[in-house]
């Protein structure tokens, strides 16, 4: 209740919470793993305590029960009072699994406790039994009433340190009667020489009265916070007739707490939205902020100077004009990059879900998993970021599943008993490259083979290379699974991942030696929102292809190019042979170069698949930020987007998945 | 921010008064300044204070100002005030010390 | 009204006092942890100074212990916002000299009520 709407802030709790609880996971899991570090302690105890608060404060009373009991036992652990074992960390585990569900349900504005919550918390409260049905009903102070009361309050030095000023105490205790200075006085504790004294010190002390029917408990609450900073003695009135049995001056200690405990339960059902709306907030973190504002300031500065020029411009100045320009570029392209950066977040944060999967795996598999992660810090866009998480889970649990053996087998094979998986992310080129690589058995091929003959996937009896049978595991249809949604239910096939993969505009590949183990490499573009691209001319269009998938280009005399059965046609390079797309036909574009000797033939790769694209004329590199079609008129088959060229025309960006699938078609025809 | 020393003749009848004018944000802050300054004014006898600059006062300013009339006391030296603000008077009274401090009524003396 | 400092590592609970007191007109500067609010005391002159406990960096008690050392916030009310209900850890805040505690949860008029309170 209130007139302060909290709703505003509850999505930041949900936020905060979760991040609160990845932390939590992460020191439990060091600490399981044998770290005695006391400060992952700290952290546990503070993510719990922190979403008790919240929790509390927001109104989300299920949620704040439940931390408030998880809390209890953490706090006898950071005090010591209790030992860490594997049991209590997988309690504490469990505990932030579901509180995570908790959150997600209360930010759906369901009911949080359910009945897997119930059943933890009683787990929880078990373990601190003693403690927490030990704690006992406030006192309650007999309000007789009174006509009043003595108080004499000589303050203690450090008192006025304290902020306790005694003007604001004096005020409130006027609020609840008729307050009385009896006698004012200084302490004998005040030295005699003036120069000498410190005037921070409090030497003062006061009788007073307070006349009225005033509580003791609304007294108490007045000097709740100078246990310790004063000497105080609170007596009723003598003169009051009534009760003789009043308590005798007592000094004020641990008052009862003015603020009632986390109880009162309220429905987060009812509240108002906040919590579940999809606002899209980034943080960003100062230092790229700053940057940016440095960007600003030099784009600043060249704008003035290309002012200046211009304002009587002559020849003499062509030189310096050039320069001005050339700086602005140089501005223009930081700029971009540093508002890019913005987007940019470190994969650490996906890898850190890691370390539990693996734990879970491996006691449930009964395995023995040496987790590896480099490059956390290696930065992607926050899009590829959010999407790239359930492939690489898929990925680590089919490769703990599936790749690495168990220990007799690992012994056996003169390997450590422990696999070792690598999660790696680095930038190579234009883009992101993220590894998973496990010492295991490697790709059956044999298996994978009979599978994809069973599948109807290889005719029986074709020869295929190594890399071609590790390419039909990522065909759609060779794995079991009935429903292809799930990424995180089991069994669910590689084919998802590769689409997953390459609707981010990346691609996965992998590479396995039969005993030693496999790697899964995904290669993801830095950005969605940008790519550097070669623009060519198809007739009177242009068009963009990602620079990132040519191979190269070239000019073919005209007897290079066989047509094949079918009408399609194809061209040898590097003893390959490639099929030839001619844009202008798969576009439609009229006016273009039809003779493939007099134009050009864009050599581009895509999953490890070669075609060639027949343009007229390469014009130039540019970056090209990249415009939807979907969006602003429809899906086009063989193109990913649209972008405006220097000239101020439209260019399309050739989907080289797209268009390659479109010509592997015409060669199989 | 702390009270400058006015040490000024004062027309006909204060030829020795020495004015000490209290700073407007009179806390615990600026004691240590004031605690300086009266000091010296304690070498001479008769001690003005002004009080209507202040419009910010806590025990600690009290205090002091307590303090400094036992000293002047001890000294056989007089106080007596020019004027005082309406801030200063009400934090004296509700401590109880407008008496021992001498204040006279609200206003300019 | 007042300049008031508000010092929390949880957004949403500084967001909440923040919004809270600037409805009530007051002037809030908040920090995520206790040098950030250092650094920040430095820079203004704060009339009171709310304070979680338990935060990163720098946790609410060395905070309030260090900014009793500077000589323009030795009389400055410091509030601890606890949710610690025992009172040994009230008892710490209170030694490294903080004025007061508000307990966690509080709601909008807790806040205002103690801090009116506090301000006097």
């Amino acid at each position: 209740m209130g007139a302060v709407d909290l709703s505003q802030f509850h999505k930041t709790f949900f936020e905060e919470s979760l991040e609160g609880l990845d932390a939590m996971e992460a020191a439990l899991l060091a600490l399981d793993s044998g770290s005695t570090d006391h400060e992952l302690v700290h952290t546990i105890f503070r993510a719990a305590h922190s979403i008790k608060g919240g929790a509390a404060t927001f109104g989300f009373a299920d949620v704040a029960a439940f931390t408030h009991v998880a809390e209890s036992l953490l706090e006898e652990v950071r005090s010591e009072r209790r030992a860490v074992d594997t049991g209590l960390t997988d309690l504490l585990l469990r505990s932030v699994d579901c509180l995570r569900a908790m959150l997600d349900r209360t930010a759906k504005h369901q009911p949080a406790a359910d009945a897997t919550s119930e059943a933890l918390r009683a787990e929880l409260t078990e373990l601190v039994e003693g403690k927490i049905a030990a704690a006992p009903a406030a006192a309650k102070a007999t309000a007789a009433p009174v006509a009043g009361w003595d108080i004499r309050f000589v303050a203690m030095p450090h008192l006025l340190q304290t902020g306790n000023e005694p003007l604001r105490l004096f005020r409130e205790l006027q609020q609840l009667g008729t307050l009385e200075v009896v006698r004012a006085f200084v302490s004998d504790a005040a030295p005699a020489d003036f120069a000498a004294l410190d005037p921070s010190q409090c030497y003062m002390g006061w009788e007073l009265r307070l006349h009225g029917a005033v509580a003791r408990g609304d007294l108490d609450a007045v000097f709740e916070w100078l246990d310790g900073d004063c000497e105080l003695a609170i007596e009723p009135l003598a003169a009051s007739p009534a009760e003789q049995a009043a308590p005798a001056a007592a000094p004020v200690s641990s008052a009862p707490s003015a603020v009632v405990p986390a109880a009162a339960p309220a429905r987060e059902a009812a509240a108002a939205g906040g919590g579940g709306g999809e606002g899209g907030s980034i943080r960003v973190g100062i230092d790229k902020v700053d940057a940016l504002i440095d960007m600003m300031g030099e784009l600043v500065i060249t704008q003035s100077m290309l002012n200046n020029i211009g304002e009587n411009f002559d020849l003499s100045q062509l030189e310096r004009l050039r320069e001005g320009l050339a700086q602005l570029e140089r501005n223009t392209r930081e700029l971009q990059e540093s508002v890019m950066r913005i987007r940019m977040l470190p994969i650490g944060s996906v890898f850190n879900r890691f370390p539990r999967l693996v734990r879970d795996l491996e006691r449930k598999l009964g395995k023995q998993v040496r987790l590896e992660l480099q490059g956390e810090q290696t930065e992607l866009d926050k899009t590829v970021l959010e999407k790239i998480g359930d492939p690489l889970v898929h990925l680590v649990r089919n490769a703990i599943d599936h790749g690495l053996e168990m220990p007799a087998q690992r012994r056996a094979a003169g390997k450590p008993e422990a696999g070792t998986l690598t999660l790696d992310a680095h930038h190579e080129g234009g883009n992101i490259v993220v590894r998973i690589s496990d010492d295991g058995a490697g790709l059956n091929h044999e298996r994978i083979l009979a599978k994809g003959i069973e599948r109807g996937l290889v005719k029986p009896g074709h020869q295929l290379s190594d890399d071609e049978v590790a390419e039909l595991i990522f065909q759609p249809g060779f794995s079991t699974a009935a429903q292809a949604t799930d990424l995180s239910g089991r069994g669910v096939g590689m084919d998802v991942v590769r689409r997953n993969v390459r609707d981010l505009g990346g691609s996965v590949s992998v590479k396995s030696v039969a005993g030693k183990g496999s790697t899964f490499t995904i290669a993801l573009p830095l950005t969605l929102a940008i790519i550097d691209g070669l623009v060519t001319e198809v007739g009177e269009e242009r068009y963009i292809v990602p620079l990132i998938s040519i191979v190269e280009s070239l000019r073919l005399p005209a007897d290079a190019v066989r047509k094949i059965a079918g009408g399609g046609e194809v061209f040898q390079f590097r003893g390959e042979y490639l099929p030839v797309i001619r844009l202008h036909r798969a576009f439609g574009c009229a006016n273009a170069i039809a003779e493939v000797e007099r134009g050009i033939v864009v050599v581009v790769e895509d999953e490890g698949q070669r075609v060639g694209l027949l343009v007229d004329e390469l014009v130039g590199q540019q970056q090209a930020v990249i415009k939807s079609l979907e969006k602003h008129y429809e899906r086009v088959q063989g193109v990913s987007g649209a972008t405006i060229v220097s000239d101020g025309s439209v260019a399309l960006i050739v989907d080289v998945g797209g268009v390659a699938r479109l010509g592997r078609r015409s060669k199989a025809a | 921010m702390a009270g400058k020393r006015a040490a000024k003749r004062d027309g006909e009848q204060h030829d020795e008064v020495a004015t000490v004018v209290l700073p407007a944000d009179c806390r615990i802050g600026a004691q240590a300044v004031l605690q300086a300054e009266l000091s010296e004014a304690l070498r001479g006898g008769a001690i003005e204070f002004d009080g209507s600059q202040v419009e910010r006062v806590d025990t600690a300013a009290l205090q002091l100002l307590v303090l400094f009339r036992r000293a002047l006391d001890a000294r056989g030296g007089t106080l007596s005030w020019r004027s005082v603000s309406t801030a200063l008077n009400d934090a004296a009274s509700l401590l109880g010390l407008a008496r021992i401090l001498e204040l006279p009524a609200v206003g300019p003396a | 009204m007042a300049k008031i400092l508000a010092v929390d590592d949880s957004a949403s609970m500084r967001g909440m006092v923040a919004f809270t007191l600037r409805g009530a007109g007051h002037e809030v500067t908040e920090a995520e942890n206790g040098q950030l609010a250092l650094d920040a005391a430095g820079a203004g002159a704060f009339d009171l100074v709310l304070a979680d406990v338990n935060m990163p960096v720098m946790d609410g008690i060395s905070m309030v212990r260090a900014l009793r050392a500077k000589p323009e916030y030795q009389g400055v009310p410091i509030l601890m916002l606890t949710t610690e209900s025992n009172t040994e850890k009230k008892m710490e805040g209170k030694a490294a000299g903080a004025t007061g505690w508000l307990v966690k949860p509080f709601d909008p008029e807790q806040l205002l009520a103690t801090v009116k309170r506090v301000l006097g």
